[in-house]
């Protein structure tokens, strides 16, 4: 088998709020399959990269590809059809309100799949099964806890089989136990289908369990402060504000 | 390689595919069900039916090529309830992806079929508490009004400020344009029927009485359930769903007092203005058929002048000042008891808009016997 294809690059890539930068001079990529965490401090603009990667906001400078493509040069069923092949987890959740969790889940299998209805709610059912909702399938998303739509975001992100996705802050509002399974989860989907997932999060025991890579943003300098592989952050040399971002979590 | 495949990037098992996914049951000596899965399992094909008896069931491969989840999603599906399943001849990757999901504590629960005569009698409990929740905040608003006069209410003057312009000031086009026209209209078919008796000059009585009386005040309400009441629904629907009421209450704030009380005080202020504006704007709309060829400026508005009382003019005041309060409260209230959802937020609009209308509309009728009754 040839080496995995980058399924995500950026080089040069400058990220903000309308025409505020963040972060900027980010360059890095990730090989298919592949678990990258990005950290760092609240506020340093996580969320913001992940949505410029993701293809949601458009980057204020430099230029990234998901799946070998441009996205912010590619209009209309091409880039449509790559979007589709990644799931979203937003930091919200973002469940539509008005539909169950189940409908949230089958909703965009039920668009964008030809199979019979009976198979979509067995596969939407499995998939709340896999992060634990088997009980609350019939549920609306206010009628459940924070921690509960989360991973039923997650279930939704996953609907569609994804090749690669964006978890905005999976395990926050998540007890360990939950927590602990996702982790699990997130390595299973690896195993079976080579899914590469990119995480927000906050969570160092999670990111060491889970991570192949690690992007650390740097607020003061705002660019990368280091990349990775999150091992390597507990060694103190290779940089001082991610290690101590890691251990100063340990220690706690 | 086709990016746009659906999967060029995910990890397939090694063997070439064998087709459509099949899958078939037979029956071991020992009573174990050996089911025989194979084939390739894509989301987008559909997927076998099987029927297995008893509690042990045992899946084996037979060509099993590619899979994705709907392969473990059909295991979990027709498996979850086995006592005894054995899936250990099967990739431990699929193993997994089968095991890691949790099974349910319970059935479902179905909902029941409930007959006419208990859906009446829902129907019966769930109004009776919906006006019940009604009459509490009007009562809520009525309170917190007086705890305002003591100054023991936290209201949000910010919003009363900003009320005051967007019920109000931003009306102003709006308004002028439909109490012209209104005007106009009644001009033009009092004047079909007055030239017939020669007494075209009594279009003005006609205008100028309706529209300070009657039309100015219910026009400027029905325009405010229409654009206030609905943008008060949607206001206080969408903190609701964000839970932003619930961090009021958290702060010891009520959120009547604080976020509803500002909104019916500055509609009840500013329809009554409204109204006034919409009368006299009317009574031009009036003028400008009547005297397209009938009547003169000078005769007009000595006759309009000559019909309108004091006392119409307070009639108009004290029932725009009534439409005023229920396009304030309707708004207020729908939007408190919306639903958590943008649904939710959408049907208390619409029901904010509906609810004012109509309480507006039986307002007029009381106060059109109670006027008579005092002969004002």
């Amino acid at each position: 088998m040839s080496a995995p294809a980058d399924i995500l690059t950026c080089a040069d890539l400058a990220i903000g709020h309308g025409q505020v930068v963040v972060m900027d001079r980010l360059s890095f990529s990730l090989a298919a399959g592949k678990i990258l965490a990005v950290v760092g401090p609240s506020g340093c603009g996580k969320s913001t990269l992940m949505r410029a990667l993701g293809g949601l906001d458009e980057p204020l400078g430099g230029r990234s590809t998901l799946m070998g493509v441009d996205l912010h040069a590619t209009h209309g069923e091409e880039r449509a059809a790559i979007l589709r092949r990644t799931g979203f987890l937003f930091q919200g959740a973002a469940l539509f309100s008005s539909l169950t969790l189940r409908e949230n889940i089958e909703m965009p299998m039920r668009e964008f799949l030809a199979a019979p209805r009976k198979e979509i709610r067995q596969l939407a059912e499995y998939k709340l099964s896999l992060v634990g909702l088997a009980d609350a399938m019939d549920k609306l998303p206010s009628e459940i806890s924070g921690g509960m739509a989360k991973r039923a975001g997650i279930a939704r992100a996953m609907a569609l089989d994804p090749d690669l996705i964006f978890l905005d802050e999976p395990s926050a509002g998540l007890d360990p136990m939950s927590s602990g399974r996702l982790d699990e989860l997130i390595l299973r989907l690896r195993e079976a289908f080579g899914t590469t997932v990119v995480l927000v999060s906050h969570e160092v025991p999670s990111i060491l369990r889970t991570a192949d890579f690690c992007v650390y943003l740097d607020p003061d300098t705002g660019t990368m402060g280091a990349y990775g592989s999150p091992k390597s952050f507990l060694q103190a040399g290779n940089s001082p504000k991610a290690h101590a971002f890691f251990t100063q979590a340990r220690i706690d | 390689m086709n990016i746009l495949s659906p999967k060029y990037l995910t990890i397939r098992m090694s063997q070439a595919p064998t087709g459509s996914p099949f899958a078939r049951t037979e029956v071991l000596a020992d009573g174990t069900a050996l089911v025989t899965i194979g084939g390739s399992w894509t989301l987008d094909q559909p997927l076998p039916a099987i029927v297995t008896k008893g509690d042990r069931v045992r899946v084996v491969t037979e060509g099993l090529a590619d899979f994705d989840s709907s392969l473990p999603a059909w295991l979990y599906a027709n498996f979850k309830n086995v006592r005894q399943l054995d899936l250990s001849p099967l990739p431990p990757r699929l193993q997994s992806l089968v095991q890691i999901a949790e099974k349910a504590s319970s059935e479902q629960a179905v909902p029941e079929q409930t007959g006419f005569l208990e859906k009446f009698g829902n129907w019966g409990v769930e109004s009776s508490s919906s006006w019940g929740r009604a009459f509490e905040h009007i009562g809520d608003t009525a309170s917190g009004f007086l705890r305002m006069l003591v100054g023991r209410a936290k209201v949000n003057w910010g919003d009363f400020t900003l009320q005051l312009q967007t019920a109000g000031v931003d009306a102003l086009p709006i308004v002028a344009l439909l109490g012209f026209l209104t005007g106009l209209i009644m001009a033009y078919v009092g004047l079909i029927q007055l030239r017939q008796v020669g007494a075209t000059v009594y279009v003005a009585n006609l205008v100028s009485l309706a529209m300070t009386r009657e039309m100015g005040a219910l026009m400027t309400g029905v325009i405010a359930c229409g654009r206030t009441s609905t943008a008060f629904a949607s206001q206080l629907g969408s903190m609701n769903v964000s839970q932003e009421t619930d961090a009021l209450r958290a702060l010891g704030l009520h959120p009547v007092e604080y976020l509803a009380l500002p909104r019916i005080l500055a509609v009840t202020l500013m329809v009554p203005l409204l109204a006034v504006f919409a009368t006299f704007v009317g009574i031009f709309g009036g003028m400008v058929v009547a005297c397209a060829g009938d009547l003169s400026i000078e005769q007009y508005l000595t006759q309009a002048i000559r019909a309108i009382s004091f006392k119409s003019f307070l009639v108009g005041f004290i029932k725009s000042i009534a439409f005023g309060f229920i396009a304030g409260w309707a708004g207020c209230y729908r939007g408190s008891v919306a639903k958590r959802s943008a649904l939710g937020v959408g049907e208390a609009a619409t029901s904010a808009a509906v609810l004012g209308i109509t309480f507006i509309v039986i307002a007029d009728a009381v106060f059109a016997v109670i006027f008579n009754l005092f002969d004002l």
